[in-house]
């Protein structure tokens, strides 16, 4: 089957402004644009930027995972139509 | 690792018993899998066999080493909260093979790869291309493999409160991978990644709960400690310090991810949807590893102010002695630590090890010493080249270099200048044979120079970056310089095999 008009086929290097999203939340999770040597606010007893950090590494770890989930298909549905047809490769999996 | 009051005979007890479950696994991982012993894609791929749960924990105890914990958690110590870079940098890894891994996964399937350097061979054509990227992988995977095998010896030293002196110890465990991989090649390392990954998940656990019991679990209390003791560490990081976190967060991604054996865990993956599902949870992963290890070494700030650099190498120890002495509990979970730092050890030495001997007995043996040879022989030589390498190597070990985290910056600096090679190969038909071999000579000699002559960082970029700049500047301009070719190249080749 020719799936290079299936909606289906992803690839995560095929969506630009996803990294331009990560680039930015990397940007933003790296005390760059900060005074340094600030300590206060705390925020729960954790200097604010540290908090800021946290909070876009969260960020960065969730974008990644999704990008993994959802922006990569590209022989997912042949493979696993083969393997279903008995092509499967290997017979052990764990 | 400093000698701990508790080791002794209950640690000799705990390795053995890990000694005794790697052999056995090893052992069944080989004798049910076929061709393992006659097949190059048997045993260093598995066959291209490895479901969810062995690629996942293969991905996750090779890309974390006993470094991760004995390593990262006096740089928290020493940074402060500027180390939490590292559990950026551990994401950005997975962010890297996202950029590649979809692409290559399916050409590596097609074409039956088996090393890296197979891309390059297939994408270029060009035998001084894909030696040069052969003798950089195997730089890499040689001082990455002597990095665990020194502080195999420390952590075994350390657990048996040197009841088993660092030589000893370091030759059983070494015997003990050998043996396993020699039985059931990748298969068996990833099977006792399984077990390795869950012991050092559960170290890095008991380490965690230990730390927040000494301090009675006042996460407030101890940053203002922090506050009032060393501001230095708990302000936001100078200019320099940002920009090096920043940098760190590129070499490492890329360095980390473009690694043969990282590279070689995508082409053994079962199908795409083990590997992607695998990298999803893996993108997570740091939080539960690098971050909780960062807030070890914090507690190490408040628990013992004023450490020396090197003192504070020691910190995982102390700590573990401070948590042993309170309890018979706590006492057995630090067993179960350090039983997980050296399980973490091993099991990314034997993944170093076996695409370390991948490279050269499929790579130069199989490709240019004996052409003509068979896959049985490849296999063989394969294993043999493994034992000698290690052989060299623990005789280098034996005077372990400066501190740990050094040396696994040193890595990086060389392993990160194939990532254009490898990468931009795959999406840019323009790029050619010439330019990426000049731009990744130029960074490669550059960062290893500038390294080797221990010149500073400029504004917090590693040479090793700066490197990496060189190369792409060197690989790109060239390749724009050149003439177009008429015929359709690999990557247009390969955006057409992924489309469908």
């Amino acid at each position: 089957m020719d799936q290079r008009h299936d909606e289906h086929v992803r690839e995560p290097i095929r969506s630009p402004w996803v990294w331009v999203v990560m680039a930015l939340i990397v940007l933003a999770g790296t005390p760059l644009y900060l005074p340094a040597g600030v300590v206060e606010p705390l925020v729960f007893g954790i200097p604010y930027w540290m908090v800021v950090s946290v909070f876009f590494t969260i960020a960065f770890a969730a974008l990644t995972s999704w990008l993994c989930l959802r922006r990569w298909n590209l022989v997912e549905q042949r493979e696993e139509a083969a393997a279903e047809a008995g092509d499967g490769g290997m017979s052990w999996e764990i | 690792m400093g000698n701990l009051s508790f080791g002794g005979t209950s640690g000799i007890l705990v390795l053995l018993a890990y000694a005794v479950i790697m052999l056995v696994i090893g052992y069944f991982a080989g004798r049910e899998q076929p061709g393992v012993r006659t097949s190059v894609r048997g045993y260093f791929l598995a066959g291209r066999g490895l479901g969810f749960v062995a690629l996942f924990f293969t991905l996750y105890a090779t890309q974390y080493s006993g470094n991760s914990v004995i390593g990262y958690a006096p740089e928290a110590y020493r940074s402060g909260f500027a180390w939490w870079q590292s559990v950026m940098f551990m994401i950005a890894v997975i962010a890297v093979y996202l950029v590649f891994a979809p692409r290559l996964y399916v050409i590596a399937k097609r074409e039956s790869f088996v090393t890296p350097t197979d891309w390059i061979r297939h994408r270029f054509g060009s035998t001084r291309v894909s030696i040069l990227v052969a003798i950089l992988m195997l730089w890499g995977l040689a001082n990455y493999l002597l990095e665990q095998l020194v502080a195999m010896g420390q952590g075994i030293s350390g657990l048996t409160g040197n009841t088993v002196p660092y030589q000893i110890g370091v030759i059983a465990f070494v015997l003990v991978m050998l043996t396993y991989s020699w039985m059931g090649g990748m298969r068996a390392v990833a099977l006792t990644d399984i077990m390795q990954g869950i012991a050092l998940l559960i170290g890095v656990g008991v380490l965690l709960f230990g730390s927040l019991y000494l301090i009675e679990g006042d996460i407030g209390g101890l940053t203002q400690h922090v506050v009032a003791t060393a501001p230095e560490k708990v302000g936001v990081p100078d200019m320099e310090t940002s920009v090096n976190w920043l940098s760190m967060i590129v070499l490492i991604g890329f360095g980390a991810a473009v690694y043969p054996h990282a590279i070689q865990r995508v082409y053994a993956a079962r199908s795409e949807r083990t590997l992607k599902r695998s990298l999803a949870i893996i993108a997570w992963m740091p939080f539960l590893t690098t971050g909780v290890v960062f807030v070890v070494g914090i507690v190490g700030i408040k628990l013992f102010p004023g450490l020396s650099e090197a003192s504070s190498e020691q910190l995982v120890g102390m700590m573990a002695n401070e948590v042993a002495g309170i309890n018979i509990f706590f006492y057995l979970l630090m067993i179960l630590l350090f039983g997980g730092v050296i399980a973490a050890i091993v099991s990314t030495a034997d993944s170093a090890l076996l695409s370390l001997s991948s490279v050269i007995s499929h790579d130069l043996y199989g490709r240019y010493i004996n052409p003509r040879s068979s896959e049985q022989r490849q296999v063989l030589v394969g294993k043999l080249v493994g034992i000698a390498v290690i052989a060299v190597l623990l005789l280098i070990a034996w005077n372990p270099p400066t501190t740990l985290y050094n040396i696994f910056v040193l890595k990086f600096e060389l392993i990160v200048q194939i990532a254009p090679a490898f990468i931009l190969g795959l999406y840019w038909d323009r790029l050619r044979a010439g330019p990426v071999f000049w731009g990744m000579l130029a960074g490669a000699l550059f960062a290893g120079v500038w390294t080797v002559m221990g010149e500073e960082e400029l504004y917090g970029v590693p040479a090793g970056l700066l490197g990496l700049g060189i190369n792409l500047a060197i690989a790109a301009l060239g390749s724009v310089a050149m003439p177009r070719r008429h015929d359709a190249g690999e990557a247009a080749a390969a955006a057409k095999a992924a489309a469908g």
